[in-house]
């Protein structure tokens, strides 16, 4: 082999770089911003000039019951949505995975919420909500069952969400299961069923460990974008009724422009990204270990 | 890799090239809400431009994403807006703290009432010129009304009694906004009914007990007799039910009236739909009449004299006139005078723009710059009343604690005790 | 056998009812697109209408659809392509020099709640005369389109075997070289399937684009909030821009729908 050159050399730089300083010059002004703004008393109702109040919108806000309703509202509404759709998912994929007249048909339904736009999607399904002329209510009625209140009441409003969102993104987790699914190798499955073990028992011990690390792939991807969910409820509730829908994604934008605390917003959103963070690495590690 | 930096470096600065290269020297900015007042703006403006020869750059944005783009580009003190259309309860008085309006000292504000004065200027200059007003009315289905044979409610005890009558389980029998933060305007007109306010003087007095009782009622009327779900609810969810043909009665402001007798738009012929002043309360009939567009030229404005010469035109007598020819209520007191005007106005609407003209109150919510939580704080109140019918014994104890709320931001603010 | 029918019955019950969980929403979307204002709120729902196309008249007459749909075209497009051109060598280097730290520096874009660039963004934006440009919006959305690039290009080209590129490096090649002639060659389907996923959520984009757009830059999902209005929503405009908003990115799916498919989760199983 000949001698690299000094490209070759630093290629694990140089190849990385353009995006690198891409992402850092249009993150670390934000970033500093956000993190600067939320040391300041910044209250466009007050007309006070700016100043430095240290740690006091971390207390204020960390001290907020709203806020700890929303932290605990931002990951129940994550985690059950995501844990619907990932079981849901799952399944839909264990059914779908053989060969079936109009497979390709289906997978490409299956793409189709994907695309739907959310802000649009929130619009319509507040209408389809509606108690008193939407047709959530009347196909409910006309099978005899019980009318809901769906996004309209303070207890139902969180599940009504997360349908919408199971709704838009289930398909995703079931396309790539699948695909994972269609890449695992024979021989265990054959060695299984040499060894006589049921369906179930197949399924239990074989399939599902296998495909563990490409569901919690999938599972890394919602929650992120679970966690910032804003255009859905935005569209579809504002963070209502009273605060029952209210996220820290949305918290933070009511404080941001709606009461124009810009300092205690700053708080707010810095939370935010740290509970994905959190979150995030905390499923990353856990798919490390199924890995291995 | 050098190639695609650069190729992306030229394609970035050939994409720079596009903007200002050509800015002309007469050119302005202009932020309209989606509102139909912006809408007919929009038409006329070639002609302004002919007129002027200043070109006009537009663009219209839902009023919510108004406001959000607006603080974002005053706050961050780069704005490049000249002229903007703005709402003066909602963002009025905190705009004017932060310095974001022009003051219109030389504007000839003789043709606007007083109390619609109040809103556009503190102290002796005015930094706005409202536009449009609206006021609180009860709209009601005539037909309903007569199948059960009850008249028109004069007094808010009525308007329960009716309320109670034409309740059914297809009907609703009366709807207003539940949605806490945007039910407080419609709340608003109960309170002053019942001889309260939300703020006495820069002092918040919605816990006393007028005010509490009136939040009762307004909370036992929906409890009771509204359509489901009516605390998630504001104008956009009443309308399309009442258009449906789903609720008997529902007070709000007078800018919907166009639309429940727009047969394009409602099941309900326009014969059936009546339009009656808000019922008279206990204490008074001083329902809200608010300005609730105006329009201000921006502080950061490098083009001010081409900017006061699009408001002098945006809010001229003769487009307002064009306004409420369109059915759009303007502020301009001389309109509502010329009875060739009037005749083409619905009748409905300047009957009951009289009353609310005379008694009315010239504010629809708390009066101050945090305008945005206060509204949230009372918001709560009414979730409350309404989910109890107004029964709620919990309510004079959580009142105090959010008025004690409002306080402090007033004092935040120091608008605390500023009449 | 006669089990095995039944097995084969249930089982195609199940793909349809999924199927038509998936599509409900679009049905419903699209026949009320068609409908008139008062269709639409009817009660008990309208199955059976006469269709109207003046939703449509309305998106695409008063309304300056051809102008926002250019617009979240021109600025799609460039962001993805710009994050095609930083994100493909950034996803190869972590590929094949496992540089976990890289990307989840990478990834940081995509953890940072979006209104916290807002006035950040403006402020930049607008001191470098950058407003109402595509400047503003495309490098915006290249936040969002570079991350998804460099997610399932880096998981995609685990999937190509080293060899093959050491093999070229053994007959004098440079790795550059390599990477330009031999790699990118074979990355169709996972181009194809970041390039799709990418694009769908920079055309989806609302909260960017809101601030950072400008009458002449407006994309089309700020263009769905014309039809709500201060004190009126028109409900078919709005069903039937919504419609028109799906379209393209829905059409783009069903070309490349094989690929994304692949590409999707051929970056999942291997990431």
């Amino acid at each position: 082999m000949r001698r690299p050159s000094y490209i070759e050399k630093y290629l694990p730089i140089l190849f990385p770089l353009p995006a690198v300083i891409f992402i850092a010059l249009l993150m670390i002004f934000p970033i500093l911003y956000t993190l600067g703004l939320s040391f300041t008393n910044w209250n466009l109702t007050s007309g006070m000039p700016m100043s430095f109040v240290g740690l006091r919108n971390f207390g204020r806000v960390f001290a907020e019951p709203r806020f700890l309703d929303a932290v605990w509202r931002t990951l129940s509404f994550t985690f059950l949505a995501v844990f619907v759709e990932a079981v849901l998912g799952t399944v839909i994929a264990l059914i779908l995975n053989r060969t079936f007249i109009g497979k390709s048909l289906t997978k490409l339904l299956l793409l189709l919420p994907l695309v739907a736009t959310p802000v649009a999607v929130g619009i319509v399904f507040n209408l389809f909500y509606d108690p008193t002329i939407g047709l959530a209510n009347w196909a409910l009625s006309s099978l005899g069952l019980p009318q809901g209140l769906w996004v309209s009441d303070a207890n139902s409003v969180l599940v009504s969400l997360v349908i919408v969102d199971v709704w838009q993104w289930t398909p995703m987790i079931t396309l790539i299961v699948l695909a994972g699914l269609a890449g695992l190798s024979e021989e265990p499955f054959e060695a299984a069923r040499v060894d006589g073990a049921t369906q179930w028992q197949v399924l239990r011990y074989v399939t599902i460990p296998m495909v563990m690390p490409t569901i919690l792939t999938a599972v890394i991807l919602r929650l992120i974008d679970a966690l910032k969910t804003f255009d859905i409820i935005f569209a579809m509730t504002g963070g209502g009724p009273g605060y029952a829908s209210e996220t820290l994604n949305i918290m933070g934008f009511k404080y941001s422009f709606e009461y124009f605390r810009m300092g205690q917003a700053s708080v707010i959103l810095i939370a935010l990204f740290f509970f994905v963070l959190l979150c995030s690495l905390g499923i990353m590690k856990l798919r490390s270990t199924s890995e291995s | 890799m050098k190639k695609m930096l650069t190729s992306t470096v030229i394609l970035l600065s050939s994409l720079c090239l596009t903007t200002g290269a050509f800015a002309q020297t007469k050119e302005i900015r202009v932020l309209l809400a989606n509102h139909p007042y912006g809408e007919l703006l929009k038409t006329v403006i070639p002609e302004f431009e002919k007129q002027s020869g200043i070109k006009v750059n537009f663009e219209s944005l839902q009023e919510s994403q108004l406001t959000t783009k607006l603080t974002t580009e005053f706050a961050t003190k780069s704005s490049s807006v000249d002229v903007f259309m703005t709402r003066p309860l909602q963002e009025g008085k905190m705009f004017n703290k932060n310095g974001w309006y022009e003051p219109l000292a030389k504007y000839d504000f003789s043709d606007y009432p007083k109390p619609v004065m109040s809103v556009a200027s503190a102290g002796s200059t005015p930094y706005l010129v409202p536009l449009v007003t609206e006021w609180q009315v009860l709209y009601y289905r005539k037909d309903l009304f007569q199948a059960a044979g009850i008249a028109v409610p004069k007094t808010l005890v009525e308007l329960e009694e009716a309320a109670k009558k034409l309740n059914s389980d297809a009907v609703a029998g009366i709807a207003s906004r539940g949605k806490g933060a945007a039910a407080v305007t419609q709340l608003s007109s109960y309170v002053y009914n019942y001889g309260g306010l939300y703020l006495d003087k820069g002092v918040a007095v919605f816990d006393q007990p007028a005010a509490i009782d009136a939040i009762r009622y307004y909370g036992k009327l929906l409890g009771t007799y509204g359509p489901k779900g009516v605390t998630s609810m504001s104008w956009e969810n009443i309308m399309p039910l009442f258009q449906a043909g789903k609720v008997a009665m529902w007070t709000d402001a007078s800018v919907f009236y166009g639309q429940v007798v727009d047969p394009a738009k409602t099941q309900i012929p326009a014969a059936n739909v009546g339009i009656a002043d808000l019922p008279a309360g206990p204490k008074a009939q001083s329902p809200f009449i608010v300005t609730s567009w105006g329009i201000a030229v921006a502080n950061q404005s490098k083009n001010k004299e081409a900017a006061l010469k699009f408001l002098d035109w945006a809010s001229s007598k003769d487009l307002a006139v064009k306004g409420m020819l369109a059915n759009i209520t303007m502020a301009r007191s001389s309109v509502w005078k010329d009875p060739k005007v009037l005749e083409a106005v619905n009748p409905g609407l300047v009957s009951t723009r009289a009353l609310a003209a005379e008694k009315g109150n010239a504010f629809d919510r708390p009066y101050m710059s945090a305008v945005g939580e206060a509204r949230d704080q009372i918001g709560e109140l009414i979730i409350e009343s309404i989910n109890s019918k107004g029964e709620s014994a919990k309510l004079p104890e959580m009142a105090k604690a959010k008025a004690a709320r409002v306080n402090e931001l007033l004092k935040d603010a120091g608008e605390y005790g500023q009449p | 056998m006669k089990k095995n029918i039944l097995h084969e019955t249930l089982f195609y019950l199940v793909v349809i009812f999924i199927s038509l969980m998936v599509l409900f929403p679009f049905l419903w979307m699209l026949s009320s697109s068609f409908k008139t204002q008062t269709d639409i709120i009817a009660w008990p729902p309208k199955l059976i209408f006469t269709p109207t196309l003046q939703n449509y008249e309305k998106v695409f007459g008063e309304q300056d659809f051809l102008k926002y749909f250019i617009n979240s075209t021109v600025v799609g497009g460039l962001a993805v392509g710009l994050s095609l051109v930083l994100g493909l060598p950034a996803a190869y280097s972590i590929s094949r020099f496992t540089q976990r730290k890289l990307a989840l520096f990478i990834l940081l874009a995509r953890l940072m709640p979006g209104i916290s660039f807002l006035m950040p963004w403006y402020i930049i934006f607008s001191r470098l005369n950058l407003m109402d440009t595509y400047v503003a919006l495309v490098l915006s959305h290249m936040l969002i389109a570079l991350p998804i690039v460099v997610w399932i290009m880096s998981s995609y080209f685990n999937s190509i075997p080293v060899e093959l590129e050491e093999s070229a490096m053994v007959d004098g090649a440079t790795r550059q070289y390599a990477f330009w002639a031999i790699i990118l060659p074979m990355s169709g389907p996972g181009i194809i399937t970041s390039v799709t996923l990418s694009f769908i959520f920079s055309w989806n984009n609302f909260m960017f684009s809101q601030v950072l757009s400008m009458e002449k830059t407006r994309t089309l999902p700020i263009a769905v909030y014309n039809f709500v209005s201060y004190a009126e929503v028109d409900w078919g405009g709005v069903m039937a821009a919504a419609v028109a908003i799906m379209a393209p990115a829905i059409i783009l799916t069903m070309i490349f729908q094989k690929f994304v498919v692949k590409g999707l989760t051929m970056g999942a199983v291997k990431g």
